[in-house]
């Protein structure tokens, strides 16, 4: 309002400016997220072209260039298309590689010893620790995808929709939605750490049949070798991303299910979302207050699926065993039989290991886990699906453990089809080791 | 104008959408030239910006030329923050620079006997004809507004900033923007009763109750 200590604004003219005031404070429309988006883009063109003209030092690569003619194609692509459907393109990723340089397959190759840094005109920044080894695989218009093979690696990505940021860690694939977090992928143990501070990411890999959506503060871990995988709450999510601490168990309460959710049993998939954003505890809960046995005989498959799931990322294995029998048995076609064929072999190896270690597993099962049974179940799986998700996964661990319960000699020819059929798996160094000590 | 004086809190009315990253830190990677910063920092405050010149201006297209104008700097000159803790107030004491030097732009446009420019496309099509038309008219009196004058009026009506906010910004003293806002108040007052066009739209719009 236009007081008087603004100044005279009486009378038909003082209404009028107040009104007109108004108006004119209303109307501003709040920039839209593309406008944000493009304003970004502008101002980040026009920041390189003005380091270009200063002379600064930029190494294009191959890569870049690449970015850049794929950027143009698009462009030509877009202005062929009619106007009202063409969306903003988005402009042409560079980045620049300090410590480092790009060799010959995407390859990162460190200069010293102090770690590399990328750095992406959008904003986006990869730190790679000291010693850590990792491919470049893509860069353009429409994002990028890096492999970590080994080491450390902290990403903080712009968030944006009109780019997609995939990271490979080991056989982890990291789908980034414009976030900070840390990675650690150390293949000699297979162990897998995924340290998120701030936004949000979906995690899929070996031990989960579908995303493990992680939110800021929580830390991944996962045991490829021992088929363990476990969910932290970090105390704060500003903490350094890989703590030297061992991972403390989250002690959240575990929810009672609502009214709202007991209406809901019976539905198909109302497991799926929950297992997506990590909410295992509830889906335990709820399946452990409407009966397991009656979950088991009248879940769907899918349900089942979640429900083995969760109970395997919070290490509950005889729940995980029992559903995954009771996919099997009732949905014997269906592909996820097939899964869960291999699945149960990961349980079975799981409890072999925990026996073996002399600890209590979590819960006290009935069920044999002599190791046979593992690889029972992983032939069960390869007989029936060699090429299948699993693949490449149930011959590797079938080549593991034959060579730690069956000797060297029995491994070998296992290891020589995995290096046949999968020469850059996860497990071909291990099957290159097997080989070589004939 | 001084940073130090144009350190003062101030009020807006846009939120930041990206909050897990405080100002301070990320003052500081705007310091060290990070390049998350440069995006981070666009992303909190790019809206602040971008409505305050669009209001200031009365169009969408010069409030993003604008925009951009005030970031370049701000990623420039960022190392002279000498409190991270005022990173908002620091942007926006970058706003009200390139606001001063755009109107002033505008003025001796008007001065090389142009027609004073009042290009108003704010709103989109969220805003109907007449309302545009009495945009247009408004935006068009307010360029007759020196630009002192011009720019403590938009602060302290379009934005609500209060007169010590206002002062604080432009590095005036409070009573120097109360005359400030005496006077543009009183000639705006004054050219809305003589144009007749301006009162035939405002009657239309049933405003005179």
């Amino acid at each position: 309002m236009i007081g008087s200590a603004d100044g005279s604004a009486n009378g038909r003219g003082g209404q009028a400016l107040e009104a007109l005031t108004e108006l004119a404070r209303t109307s501003a429309r709040p920039p839209t997220a593309g406008d944000l988006d493009g304003g970004l883009q502008a101002l980040a063109a026009r920041l390189t072209g003005e380091e270009r003209r200063r002379g600064i030092v930029r190494r294009w690569s191959m890569v870049g260039a690449t970015a850049v003619a794929a950027a143009l194609i698009s462009v030509s692509w877009l202005r062929l298309r009619p106007p009202t459907a063409a969306p903003a393109a988005p402009f042409a990723l560079r980045y620049t590689v300090a410590g480092g340089r790009i060799v010959e397959g995407g390859y990162l190759r460190e200069a010293g010893h102090a770690g590399m840094i990328l750095s992406f005109n959008e904003g986006t920044e990869f730190s790679l620790k000291p010693g850590t080894r990792a491919r470049l695989h893509s860069v353009d218009s429409s994002g990028v995808r890096i492999a970590i093979e080994s080491g450390v690696a902290t990403f903080r990505v712009t968030p944006t929709v009109q780019r997609h940021w995939l990271v490979d860690v080991g056989p982890f694939r990291v789908t980034v939605k414009g976030t900070v977090f840390s990675v650690l992928w150390d293949a000699s143990t297979e162990r897998f750490e995924l340290s998120l501070e701030r936004g949000a990411v979906a995690v899929t890999g070996p031990l989960s049949s579908g995303d493990i959506t992680l939110h800021a503060g929580q830390r991944l871990v996962a045991d490829v070798a021992s088929a363990e995988a476990r969910i932290f709450e970090d105390k704060s999510p500003g903490e350094p991303a890989v703590a030297p601490s061992e991972p403390i168990p989250s002690e959240k309460p575990v929810p009672r299910p609502s009214p709202a959710s007991e209406s809901r049993l019976g539905t198909d998939y109302r497991w799926t979302r929950p297992l997506a954003a990590g909410r295992w505890d509830q889906i335990l809960s709820e399946a452990q207050h409407a009966g397991l046995k009656n979950i088991l005989d009248t879940a769907s498959s899918e349900d089942l699926f979640a429900l083995a799931d969760a109970a395997r990322y919070r290490r509950r294995m005889a729940i995980a065993r029992q559903a995954l029998l009771a996919e099997r048995k009732r949905f014997p076609a269906s592909p996820r039989a097939l899964d869960a064929a291999f699945l149960l072999g990961r349980v079975e190896e799981w409890q072999a290991a925990q026996e073996a270690r002399g600890t209590q597993a979590s819960e006290a099962s009935k069920e044999p886990t002599d190791v046979k049974v593992a690889l029972r179940w992983y032939d069960e799986y390869l007989s029936h699906a060699p090429s299948g998700a699993y693949g490449a996964e149930a011959l590797g661990r079938k080549m593991i453990l034959t060579n730690k319960y069956e000797g060297n000699a029995q491994a070998q020819p296992i290891a020589a089809e995995y290096l046949r059929r999968f020469p850059n798996g996860s497990y071909a160094g291990a099957a290159r080791a097997l080989w070589r000590g004939r | 104008m001084q940073t130090s004086r144009s350190s003062k809190q101030l009020s807006s009315p846009i939120a930041s959408i990206h909050g897990s990253v405080s100002d301070v830190e990320l003052a500081r990677g705007l310091q060290s030239g990070s390049a998350w910063a440069i995006a981070e920092t666009w992303h909190r405050f790019a809206p602040m910006v971008l409505m305050t010149a669009r209001r200031a201006l009365g169009s969408e297209s010069e409030a993003e030329d604008l925009a951009q104008e005030v970031f370049h700097r701000l990623f420039r000159k960022a190392k002279t923050l000498r409190e991270p803790d005022r990173l908002r107030s620091f942007v926006f004491s970058f706003v009200v620079r390139v606001l001063k030097s755009e109107l002033r732009r505008k003025a001796r446009g008007w001065l090389s006997f142009r027609e004073p420019q009042a290009f108003v496309d704010v709103g989109g099509e969220a805003v109907d004809m007449e309302s545009r038309d009495l945009l247009r008219r408004f935006y068009g009196l307010l360029a007759r507004l020196g630009t002192k004058d011009r720019l403590v009026f938009a602060l302290r009506h379009l934005e609500s900033m209060t007169v010590d906010e206002v002062a604080a910004s432009m590095n005036l003293s409070a009573s120097t923007v109360k005359r400030s806002l005496a006077r543009s108040t009183s000639k705006m007052s004054r050219w809305i009763e003589s144009d007749l066009g301006l009162v035939g739209l405002w009657g239309g719009k049933g405003w005179d109750r």
